[in-house]
């Protein structure tokens, strides 16, 4: 609508301006505060995650020099290409995919089995959830220290049964120390995924199983068409975080091979640390964390876009 | 009946042809089913033969969804024998009895469409692709459903979900359906809908059905029979007309019926011919029938039972009391007066009456049927049988059609 000046409309047109002005005012005043709230977390996301990124980013830049004292080199991109194209590089993340691969989907079918086994009404099952579920309390350290004794060649059990005794131990095989490691990750993750398929399977509605049974389902059928969609998306969140954890899992290589043998458990993680703090080589392990962090944003973006289909979300 | 409403076609019956055939008769044969220590059914015996609508009823915690559970085999009885047709199935899997169970929720699977759930019981049984297509396709049809084929459950109403969830049943061609309480999440208009399209697909095809509800207006113009429950134990097995008109005790007499039936406790009293029952607030005749059952018997008190029709305002009555309550239904009142010693009892007025005010002292007459029943055990006394009537008729024979054995008696 035009506006034509006029006495007649002047004041509806200056009362209107003024209701403007103290409508923005309010919308400023209410964006302050809400900016306001938000600032501590800001502050400590700034500086505990984005400035730590963005400096781990900066440092891919430089070079680091041979010698303590020496100053370093800002190189560009170079040193970005130069590591994400060596062999070196491909293999440590190609020893991180098996890792995964070994784990994830294994930890997830176990937890799912022995939630389904825990979630029965009998006698003592109690006891058994605490126990499925007891290596949730279990640091990695523990957990790894364990196996490290089981697997031990003069004096472990686990070698014993395996007919591993007195010679070479599994954790010093180049061909089972990768399996063997995902093995120990696998026992330690167990009690948290069993949990979190045992809540699942509670929310399972009861009379669908009955309705499926009376329809005529095989207990395969019930599971596989009934209890698995509506355990989906805690499937999907399982294996989102198992991914993660796999990417990120140091403290068992640590303690049970450091990599070895040859640098047959040498993951990403464990790459980057030891160019970080063995050999000092702040430049070459920041370009690996930034790799590392890049795989992972778009790994967890490519779960999202392909799960969103396939997960059913009760509404 | 709302405008979209349009009743179930002779399509359900070319659709699905063997389900005439497969209706079986579903029996429980002195069933007790207990959890520890408590039962939830004692020795309960009946009957849905096949072909029939039979109407479990009862009050909340009675055993009738227990029974329903029974026969579709998702619990095991502690005793007794579960029959489909001619085989006991006490120990065959639900997945091999061949019945469809509707569940009060519906159990709509939810990650799968309205296709696919239709199409779920044929899966399980491994019926070719083509064939599934095709009965989904034609029952989907025939209920209505076809627009809304690609749909979640969550994207549907409460009548859609239950129309689904009937297609599902019917789309298998079981031998008898079980329905526990399908009608009782939906709202008042769509449940009289719903109700109509269910008897009219039971006629049309013939099937068995054994239905559960706690309405006993829906028991009553849904069930060919009605059985109706209390405790675990059941009361009375019969015709809706032989559960209203001659309830086999006290519970039954007041369970069936809205307002339900008034029942007093009276002391019988003797004067010269007159033979009547003295009820708080005044006294109730008695005919020289029931009299003589009473006689027989050696009683001393007794339950009287009324229904509010059967009670009229009338100066010349014997109760009296004062107009507590009133509830103007439209087409007529139902007035609650209270007595003295403070009973209620109902009374249903025409509506061409007054409305009462609450406050007014009236007198009220006894003129429909009076009800006896044992102060002892709540058993109807009979008329002309001084035997003591069998605490429920469990029989599946019952009477096509019950004689009135109570007597009318005007004061």
């Amino acid at each position: 609508m035009s506006a034509r000046p006029g006495a007649g409309n002047a004041r509806p047109e200056t009362g209107n301006a003024r209701a403007r002005e103290r409508r923005l005012s309010r919308a400023a005043h209410q964006a302050g505060v809400a900016y306001l709230f938000v600032l501590p977390a800001l502050v400590v996301f700034g500086l505990f995650v984005f400035y730590p990124l963005v400096k781990t980013a900066y440092l891919g830049f430089f070079t680091t020099p041979p010698a303590p004292n020496l100053p370093s080199h800002y190189v560009g991109l170079t040193q970005y290409r130069s590591v994400l194209s060596s062999s070196d590089f491909r293999e440590s993340l190609w020893r991180t995919v098996q890792f995964v691969l070994y784990t994830v989907p294994a930890g997830i079918v176990l937890g799912i089995a022995l939630a389904m086994l825990a979630n029965r009404r009998i006698a003592g099952i109690g006891i058994f959830r605490t126990i499925y579920s007891s290596t949730v309390a279990t640091s990695t350290a523990v957990a790894s220290v364990i196996f490290f004794t089981l697997l031990n060649p003069q004096v472990g059990l686990l070698s014993y049964w395996l007919g591993k005794k007195g010679g070479a131990g599994v954790l010093q095989s180049s061909s089972l120390a990768l399996p063997a490691v995902s093995v120990v990750t696998i026992w330690q993750n167990i009690g948290f995924t069993f949990i979190l398929m045992s809540a699942a399977l509670q929310s399972v509605p009861e009379d669908l199983l009955e309705a499926a049974r009376v329809d005529g389902a095989s207990s395969w059928l019930r599971f596989r068409a009934v209890t698995i969609p509506l355990l989906s998306p805690m499937i999907f969140f399982a294996t989102i975080v198992g991914i993660i954890g796999g990417f990120q899992a140091f403290g068992q290589i640590d303690i049970l091979t450091q990599g070895g043998p040859n640098n047959h458990t040498l993951v990403l993680i464990y790459d980057i640390y030891q160019w970080a703090f063995k050999y000092d080589n702040t430049g070459y392990a920041a370009v690996l964390s930034v790799a590392l962090f890049v795989i992972l944003l778009l790994l967890t973006f490519a779960q999202f876009w392909y799960f969103q289909r396939r997960v059913f979300y009760a509404r | 009946m709302t405008g979209d409403y349009t009743p179930v076609t002779d399509s359900v019956v070319a659709a699905i042809p063997l389900v005439r055939d497969a209706a079986s008769s579903v029996a429980l044969e002195g069933v007790t089913k207990s959890y520890g220590a408590v039962p939830a059914i004692r020795d309960l015996t009946l009957e849905a033969r096949a072909g029939e609508l039979l109407v479990l009823l009862g009050p909340s915690g009675c055993g009738k969804t227990t029974a329903l559970r029974l026969v579709a085999g998702l619990e095991d009885p502690t005793s007794g024998t579960v029959r489909i047709g001619d085989q006991v199935v006490n120990d065959v899997d639900p997945r091999d009895r061949d019945v469809a169970m509707v569940f009060q929720s519906y159990a709509l699977y939810p990650h799968l469409s309205v296709a696919r759930n239709i199409e779920f019981p044929l899966r399980s049984r491994q019926v070719p692709v083509a064939e599934r297509r095709q009965l989904v396709a034609t029952v989907a049809e025939s209920l209505r459903l076809t627009p809304l084929l690609d749909r979640k459950p969550a994207q549907l109403s409460g009548g859609q979900r239950q129309r689904v969830a009937l297609a599902r049943a019917i789309v298998r061609r079981p031998r008898a359906f079980l329905m526990d309480e399908p009608l009782s999440n939906l709202d008042a208009q769509l449940r009289v809908e719903m109700r109509a399209e269910l008897v009219e697909l039971h006629t049309r095809l013939g099937i068995t059905i054994l239905y559960v509800t706690h309405d006993q207006v829906e028991a009553m113009t849904m069930g060919q029979r009605i059985a109706i429950l209390n405790d675990g134990v059941l009361q009375q097995l019969d015709t809706p007309e032989a559960v209203y008109e001659r309830p086999a005790n006290a519970f039954v007499a007041g369970f069936i019926g809205s307002p339900s039936m008034n029942i007093l406790r009276g002391r019988l009293v003797a004067q010269g011919d007159n033979f009547y029952a003295a009820v708080p607030g005044g006294r109730v005749a008695l005919s020289l029938p029931l009299r003589r059952a009473v006689e027989e018997r050696g009683l001393e008190k007794v339950v009287v039972g009324l229904r509010p029709e059967a009670l009229s305002l009338d100066p010349q009555g014997t109760i009296t009391g004062v107009v507590s309550l009133v509830e103007m239904i439209g087409h007529e009142q139902h007035v609650a007066l209270r007595l003295v010693g403070g009973q209620l009892v109902w009374v249903r007025i025409g509506g061409e009456a007054a409305r009462m005010r609450t406050g007014e002292d009236v007198t009220v007459a006894a003129r429909g049927t009076v009800h006896l029943f044992d102060p002892e055990n709540g058993v109807r006394i009979e008329v002309g049988s001084a035997e003591e009537p069998e605490h429920s008729t469990g029989s599946a024979n019952a009477p096509e059609r019950s004689t009135d054995n109570a007597e009318h008696s005007d004061p």
